[in-house]
């Protein structure tokens, strides 16, 4: 099964192009039409065999197509190769592996001089110390992914275990939606698919979680890693991106879980600045219940985190002056918080919209918290 | 390439191949079998996605289609635990589950990719030392790997060669060499071992 016997298409079974799958369920097919095929780290390699070039004296152009995707170390054409009558088979090796995965994408099935070509691994030309070295360079590749990753999941595992404690602390008031959605969904009972932990179907921590834990796979889309997730996302990320919606129909009739969309993320994204006012609010308005006189700076409950600054009292020398002051300056504060709060939901969805990095978005949470806290202050102390 | 989804792509990412696992156990088309596990294989090469595989057992589905009679079934489930080797805890996850058995079976495969796949993923669990695990480097095997090497095929002989140097003490590959052949048990060579023309 390893060769055909020298015919032409493919002295090599791996050679031999195969036909696009044409019986994919819909959620599941790609943007290409693609062939059925495992690629391993045995199957790629730094040499590619381009079949199908037009015999019209091209192999300049053709290495420099291909020098497009990265530094060539060599190239030649292999005139004992079988190819079609015309053709040319040329073998071309690239100078790091990552180049040869991105122009075996790239390349395969492009016209060109009139004729289509076909592009795939040459494995066999490698000697011992290159195929040593290019499992090693994926063992390698490997362990530095996961050892990233690990070190992202565990932070914002941290973080989101704080963050839960504070949140479920909440009112109604937020969009606190669905807490509790999508957590009872797991009596999946496939053999292989578990009952699926709470956590991973908990809103909050896919998202946490999600953003955190993209950024290995986003770090790795530049620099030399950037066409192997590429390569596996072209597979994989082409197909689930363009069918997340119809799997998440398909699921949802089968009673799986609910997954996030982008506005539900976006809502349940609380900063810690908000919470802080949030349950500055919640003391006030009790004491307020409590008695209208106290402006309730003071509390029964231990205070977590930064304080935030303490709008000066101006003492009015009467007491129903006093007391007028007060009502109005507990009243601003709310107006305040209210206005800011729907400001930051709505920046947050035009942030999340923009792709901000999380850091980007909380600083600018901040000052724009800062701004109008600042404002209102300088207002009341005017009076 | 394409522009990032809006959503969260991990979480797509979990539902999807749920979605993919859920189908491959209920569909009775063999066309449907292939390529879905032709696509966890794919996804298995991205280190993103193992902690997702871990959660849905899906090395324990690799791991059970290596015994399926369908032979691009093994070819792809061996390719996938093949790319899933060289992670530390997929790597500890199948030694745990017996899977070294199953892989050693996976040499005498008559197709010349099952084969590789099979050597590499026996290196992959060897790594970083085969001396923890002396099922990896049992006479049989090694004895496989040293015909392996004198293979026509080059990319068997690389790998067969690679094996020995790294992951056999020189005394175990002299002891298997100078075991009588006609003895050695249980893995026939593929049948692409017949030299060919060039």
């Amino acid at each position: 099964m390893a060769s055909s016997g020298g015919q032409v298409g493919g002295v090599f079974d791996h050679h031999v192009q195969r036909a696009v799958c044409d019986s994919r369920a819909k959620y599941r097919e790609g943007r290409r039409p693609r062939a059925v095929k495992v690629y391993t780290i045995n199957l790629e390699s730094w040499y590619l065999l381009i079949q199908g070039v037009p015999a019209v004296g091209a192999m300049k152009e053709l290495v420099e197509r291909f020098a497009l995707y990265g530094a060539i170390e060599q190239y030649n054409a292999l005139d004992e190769y079988p190819a079609e009558d015309f053709t040319e088979v040329y073998l071309i090796k690239f100078l790091n592996l990552q180049s040869a995965r991105i122009a075996k994408r790239k390349m395969d099935e492009q016209s060109f001089f009139g004729g289509l070509l076909h592009v795939c691994y040459a494995p066999e030309f490698e000697t011992v110390e290159e195929t040593r070295k290019k499992l090693q360079e994926r063992n390698a590749y490997v362990a530095r992914m996961t050892k990233n990753k690990d070190h992202y999941v565990t932070k914002k595992h941290k973080d989101a275990k704080d963050f839960r404690g504070d949140f479920h602390s909440k009112t109604s008031r937020f969009p606190a939606a669905s807490l509790k959605t999508s957590t009872g969904n797991s009596d999946l009972c496939l053999p292989y698919s578990s009952e699926l932990p709470l956590c991973y179907f908990s809103p909050k921590c896919t998202c946490s979680s999600g953003e955190h834990v993209d950024r290995p796979s986003d770090s790795s889309q530049d620099g030399r890693n950037s066409g192997e997730s590429l390569g596996r996302c072209d597979h994989c990320d082409s197909l689930q991106k363009m069918q997340m919606k119809t799997s998440q129909n398909s699921l949802a009739r089968r009673g799986a879980q609910k997954t996030l969309t982008p506005s539900e993320a976006a809502d349940r994204f609380m900063p810690r600045t908000t919470q802080l006012q949030e349950r500055k609010r919640r003391r006030e308005d009790d004491c307020k219940r409590g008695t209208l006189l106290d402006a309730c700076t003071s509390s029964n409950e231990a205070v977590i985190g930064p304080q935030l600054p303490v709008i000066p009292k101006v003492d009015m020398h009467d007491d129903s002056l006093n007391t007028t002051a007060n009502l109005i300056r507990n009243k601003l504060k709310e107006l305040t918080f209210e206005i800011t709060f729907e400001r930051h939901l709505t920046m947050g969805q035009v942030f999340r919209n923009h792709n901000l990095k999380e850091k980007d978005y909380s600083l600018v949470l901040e000052l724009g918290f800062r701004k109008c806290f600042s404002h209102s202050g300088t207002y009341i102390s005017q009076m | 390439m394409a522009q990032k989804p809006k959503v969260d792509p991990h979480v797509g990412r979990l539902g999807y191949l749920q979605a993919l696992v859920t189908e491959f156990q209920e569909t009775q088309s063999q066309d449907a079998k292939e390529q879905v596990l032709a696509n966890l294989a794919n996804f298995a090469y991205d280190p993103a996605n193992y902690q997702y595989l871990r959660q849905l057992q899906v090395l324990d589905l690799f791991l059970d289609s290596l015994s399926e009679e369908n032979e691009t079934l093994v070819e792809f489930a061996i390719g996938g635990l093949c790319n899933l080797c060289a992670d530390r805890a997929n790597r500890e996850y199948i030694l745990q589950a017996g899977g070294v058995p199953l892989i050693v079976n996976c040499l005498s495969s008559p197709s010349e990719e099952t084969v590789l796949s099979a050597v590499t993923a026996l290196m992959g669990l060897g790594s970083p030392s085969a001396g923890s695990h002396p099922e990896l480097t049992a006479r049989p095997v090694v004895q496989c790997m040293l015909r392996f090497s004198l293979s026509a095929s080059a990319r068997l002989r690389n790998l067969a060669q690679i094996f020995l140097e790294d992951f056999c003490s020189p005394s175990q590959v002299a002891e298997a060499r100078s075991w009588r052949a006609d003895a050695a048990l249980g893995i026939p060579l593929p049948r692409t071992e017949a030299p060919q023309q060039p």
